[in-house]
């Protein structure tokens, strides 16, 4: 007999409608995990947004006179090359870098086409700036300062635009987060009412149990360790599905090869975090079914 | 052991089904409840085995009035009761070895000492050569006799037995009967619920004789009413 698989007293492993709770687990663990990936993605996102500019700025001047705005610009620019040396001799800047009118035609060139002619256009002369994030320099002064050099001017910390997308980002974030408790909630709901009707289906086992000396918690622990075993098996089923579709997610992000866009490539603890996805999803269903066993069985007289 | 004192059943808004019973079982007794079908015997028997709580009246269990008692006592009480039950409730999906080990399972006694006990008292019933048979597979009186087994495996303080050997053959009926009386040898309260009076009149044991729902004859002496 101890050789043999030892079966549990309430044949819940027969019940049609335990049958197909690991489907609809996997469905959940697979929605739980894009929207997880979903969540990672943006906060990375908001990381890289926030990082990568913070310790900068761009100084944009108006257009410049007709016959200055070929190469070597600052030295043929007055007001281009005052506001540069102004830049250089702020404390708190560390590297100044005027964009050439080739660089500018290629950040204007995903909107306006191949076929700019940079001649015809009034285009602003940009000057990129690093600055020392930990020293950084008086804006207003700053802004002041180059205002006086080259009427006009703009300095732009990025921070307006950069805020905007942040919480773009941080409400995307939280909107994953949202959909992986609903998901996981929806479980849950789903879980109790198996387990109920599993309960109803098996009244006469349960009765017998409890005449032969069953404490509640012995029938809750056959309810649990089938819930447990059929949410295990679900989410899996639903991870192994997710992860293709996370893949191919990622492949058509690296096509777009766009820096807004963010990086699907998952860091192991990320990885973690979704793998733990099985397992939450099987202690959700063995805790909800334990819950509703005894409960339910509670009221009973 | 059990103590009824004026209890009355009735289901729903029906009739009275125990009509102000009084009684008491002695620890270490053995005792017969006759009556016809319909006089209450199964009744009472649900009420001793905890699966009704009387109308009115009071129920008292190892010296426990059961009416205050919680969920968690009255498991732990029905450990101490072994049951046949008339309509046997075996788990269908379990094997006789399965069925006859449930309560030492639940008990948590359950091992290789209690496989061994179980394959004992399954062949002393006749049950060597249908250990891993199916309830369904077997015959009415072979799955009788896995309900028995279930009953006495734990060796309860009280055996209650209700309609015990209604599908035995007599030679298999006397025999189950000994092996309550040795059950009651050791300790154990016996009371059986039968309306087979030939079977009662082989025993000198005390019988309780229900009619219509109230004791007719109380704890009366099956030896006066035997032939002699």
């Amino acid at each position: 007999m101890s050789r043999r698989r030892k079966r549990q007293a309430v044949p819940l492993d027969r019940d049609a409608s335990g049958r197909y709770l690991p489907l609809l687990v996997a469905i959940m663990v697979y929605l739980a995990a894009l929207a997880l990936a979903g969540a990672m993605a943006a906060n990375k996102l908001a990381a890289r947004w926030d990082s990568g500019l913070a310790g900068s700025l761009t100084v944009q001047l108006p257009a410049a006179p007709p016959g200055a705005e070929a190469e070597g610009a600052a030295q043929q620019d007055p007001a281009l090359q005052a506001v540069v040396d102004l830049l250089e001799q702020t404390p708190g800047v560390v590297t100044t870098e005027v964009l050439q009118s080739g660089e500018i035609s290629a950040l204007l060139e995903p909107w306006l086409g191949e076929a700019l002619l940079i001649d015809d256009l009034p285009l602003p002369r940009l000057i990129a700036v690093t600055i020392n994030p930990d020293q950084p320099p008086d804006l207003t002064v700053l802004r002041r300062a180059v205002l006086a050099a080259a009427p006009g001017s703009i300095v732009d910390d990025h921070q307006r635009w950069l805020a905007h997308l942040l919480d773009l980002a941080w409400a995307v974030e939280i909107m994953a987060i949202v959909v992986v408790a609903m998901v996981l909630s929806a479980a849950a709901i789903m879980v109790a009412f198996v387990t109920r009707m599993g309960l109803a289906a098996h009244d006469q086992a349960i009765e017998l149990l409890h005449l032969i000396g069953a404490q509640d918690s012995y029938v809750a622990k056959q309810f649990q360790s089938h819930a447990l075993s059929l949410g295990l098996r679900g989410g899996l089923i639903g991870l192994a599905c997710a992860l293709p579709t996370l893949y191919l997610g990622r492949s058509l992000l690296e096509r777009i090869e766009s820096g807004l866009l963010p990086e699907l490539a998952l860091r192991p603890h990320e990885w973690s975090l979704l793998i733990l996805l099985p397992v939450a999803s099987a202690l959700v269903t063995m805790f909800t079914a334990r819950v509703t066993v005894l409960r339910t069985l509670a009221r009973m007289p | 052991m059990v103590r009824f004192e004026d209890v009355v059943l009735r289901y729903g808004q029906g009739p009275e089904i125990l009509k102000h019973v009084s009684l008491q079982f002695d620890p270490g007794s053995y005792h017969f409840l006759v009556g016809a079908s319909g006089a209450g015997k199964s009744s009472l028997l649900r009420m001793m085995y905890l699966a009704q709580h009387p109308t009115a009246g009071r129920v008292a269990l190892f010296g426990r009035n059961v009416a205050g008692l919680t969920r968690q006592e009255t498991a732990v009480l029905r450990r101490r009761i072994g049951v046949v039950f008339q309509d046997f409730r075996l788990l269908e999906h379990l094997t006789a070895r399965e069925n006859v080990a449930l309560p030492l399972q639940i008990s948590g006694e359950a091992g290789a000492r209690s496989d061994k006990d179980v394959e004992e008292l399954l062949t002393w019933v006749g049950l060597a050569d249908h250990m891993d048979a199916l309830p369904p597979t077997l015959s009415g009186g072979q799955q009788q006799r896995v309900a028995i087994a279930r009953a006495v495996i734990g060796r309860p303080s009280l055996l209650l037995a209700d309609e015990p050997t209604g599908n035995l053959d007599d030679r298999m009926a006397v025999r189950l009967l000994y092996l309550f009386e040795e059950l009651n040898k050791i300790g154990t309260t016996v009371v059986i619920a039968t309306h087979n009076e030939s079977l009662v009149q082989r025993f000198r044991h005390p019988i309780t004789r229900l009619s219509g729902g109230e004791i007719a004859a109380p704890g009366g002496s099956a030896a006066a009413e035997a032939p002699a």
